[in-house]
């Protein structure tokens, strides 16, 4: 009976295990395949034949490219901005002892429990009050905020590693705390502000529920673009353009993992040899 | 204190940026909430009379339906997502080929990087008309166009960012557990099943708990997955304020939305966290 149970028990738990993987990769197979559809039309899954036609009508549609070039600058302004603020805070927020640390240190993260739409509706409003119409400012007022709790957060998480006996001994052997800094605190702390550098790049690429609030006519980024072609056409460039990002979330990975390592990023807990 | 200038001072650009693009826009959306909206204007006049109208309306059927909604998914998703990731976790946490574990984990940080837009378009080619919409529906015997089938929809949209979160979330609890104690367990004759729910279970439920809360408040502040797989016929707190910006510019009644989302999702989170700490402090 005891062996009964325990096999279905495993069975069991195999098949989820068989189920997820399936729900889970299943459909990003079918939107792969439908965005080299050769047909003209948004037709059944599987296509009849095969081409590249959604990929060379998204790079030659202007709307898309323009969303696209407004995205990637975007991020990249972004991810200096919140990148250099959120780093400066993680190493004032290490060194400083003394009361309210907690506190300050919650509410630099709190940006993240804040729901996006909440982050959109509250800047739209702002922004109409002080006169800030511009797209692309108030576009990157929305992403720098969104990002900043991710930069502070990782390399705190760097930094708190770090002993302070090694800053300590550098300054013994007469460095000064700048020198110490740079040369020791900085290329150790490097792995948590790379992973907060490449967070805060992926975030701000991927937003919709902030920078739906915030885009203007002339500047939209490419989430944007995808989400208004979704609610109005059927169309595969969507699918070929979903494709692109996969890749690019694919590299991100590999960037991550040759950076800092995925385990590390996980850990590998308390009880592993 | 030595440092205490150049600490303030690495403080400030955080700060600025936190006043400018957090504090202030709440503390405009706090103060519109409770002023008087004209219809037919945008937003409401630089001098109008305040009023409680905008949060009286939320407690009107019409507007609780969709904070019900929000928390009908919400719940059933998230329990969804814990119940499947959980074994997921577990074979991961106790996988003893180091290759194996690193592509699992390779995979499951993907999937939750992925894009929202590339699973939301993923999902509706799949379930939609032209992938299997009409061989699932009839098999389940509902119309491919009725609500049930859009809710089950929006439901495998969320499904589909939860369940990578949650199985990463309680990996890191379930390596922390110590194995010898299922050992133990079965050496006295326990059954595996039986030690699972006697031990593992227990000892996993901060765990649990703090992957619930994670799960919960990503579906409160879900969307994209109900504005696309909705349809128009599921539709979340989200949605309702984002209409009151793109369909009437009745900012007022959005921020008084807003403000209620928002101390919504506060007190789940402060809540759940306060009772992880309170009554499982001590195994930590």
């Amino acid at each position: 009976m005891k062996r009964y149970i325990d096999n279905s028990a495993a069975w069991l738990s195999a098949a989820n295990i068989i189920v997820v993987l399936v729900f889970l990769i299943f459909p990003i197979a079918v939107a792969v395949t439908m965005s080299f559809d050769a047909r003209e039309y948004l037709g059944r899954f599987p296509p009849p034949e095969y081409s590249l036609r959604w990929y060379r009508h998204f790079f030659s549609d202007a709307y898309y490219l323009t969303g696209l070039a407004t995205s990637l600058r975007l991020a990249l302004i972004t991810t200096i901005v919140s990148t250099t603020a959120g780093v400066s805070a993680a190493i004032a927020l290490d060194r400083y002892v003394g009361p309210g640390k907690q506190a300050l240190e919650s509410l630099f993260l709190s940006p993240l429990i804040v729901p996006a739409v909440v982050i959109g509706f509250a800047l739209l409003l702002f922004f109409a009050n002080i006169g800030v119409f511009d797209g692309f400012t108030r576009l990157l007022g929305g992403h720098i905020i969104i990002t900043f709790p991710y930069t502070v957060r990782t390399t705190l998480a760097g930094l708190v590693g770090i002993r302070k006996t090694l800053t300590e001994a550098a300054m013994s052997l007469g460095a000064t705390e700048r020198r110490a800094f740079w040369d020791i605190t900085f290329p150790l702390a490097r792995t948590g502000i790379v992973a907060g550098a490449v967070f805060a790049f992926a975030f701000s690429m991927d937003d919709v529920a902030v920078s739906l609030f915030l885009t203007s006519p002339d500047s939209y980024t490419l989430p944007v673009a995808m989400v208004s072609m979704m609610r109005t056409n059927f169309d595969l460039t969507i699918a070929a353009a979903a494709v692109m990002l996969m890749i690019f979330t694919f590299v991100l990975i590999l960037v991550l993992d040759r950076t800092i390592g995925l385990d590390r990023l996980i850990g590998k807990g308390v009880f592993r040899s | 204190m030595k440092y205490s200038r150049s600490t303030a001072l690495l403080l400030l650009p955080g700060f600025a940026l936190f006043l400018a693009l957090l504090v202030l826009p709440l503390a405009n959306v706090l103060d519109e909430s409770f002023r008087l909206f004209e219809p037919g204007r945008i937003g409401s006049a630089k001098d109008a009379a305040y009023t409680l109208f905008n949060y009286a309306e939320i407690l009107t059927p019409s507007y609780l339906r969709y904070f019900a909604e929000t928390f009908k998914f919400g719940v059933l998703s998230s329990l969804i997502a814990l119940v499947v990731a959980f074994p997921i976790a577990y074979a991961v946490a106790r996988q003893p080929s180091p290759i194996l574990r690193k592509l699992a984990i390779g995979f499951l940080i993907g999937m939750m990087f992925l894009s929202t837009l590339v699973r939301v378009n993923a999902l509706q080619l799949t379930f939609g008309p032209t992938g299997y919409g009409q061989l699932l529906s009839g098999l389940l015997n509902v119309s491919p166009n009725g609500r049930f089938y859009t809710e089950l929809v929006v439901v495998f949209g969320l499904l589909h960012y939860l369940i990578p979160i949650a199985a990463i979330t309680l990996l890191g609890t379930i390596q922390n557990l110590d194995p010898r104690l299922i050992d133990a367990s079965q050496v006295l004759g326990a059954s595996r099943l039986r030690s699972h729910l006697s031990i593992t279970v227990p000892l996993c439920i901060p765990g649990l708990l703090s992957a619930f809360m994670i799960c919960f408040t990503l579906c409160l502040s879900a969307f994209v997955v109900p504005m696309i797989l909705g349809k128009g016929k599921v539709l979340f707190v989200s949605n309702l304020i984002y209409s009151r910006f793109s369909e009437i510019a009745d900012y007022p009644s959005g921020s008084a939305v807003a403000i209620t989302m928002l101390i919504v999702a506060l007190i789940t989170i402060y809540g759940i966290t306060w009772m992880v700490s309170k009554r499982y402090g001590n195994l930590k």
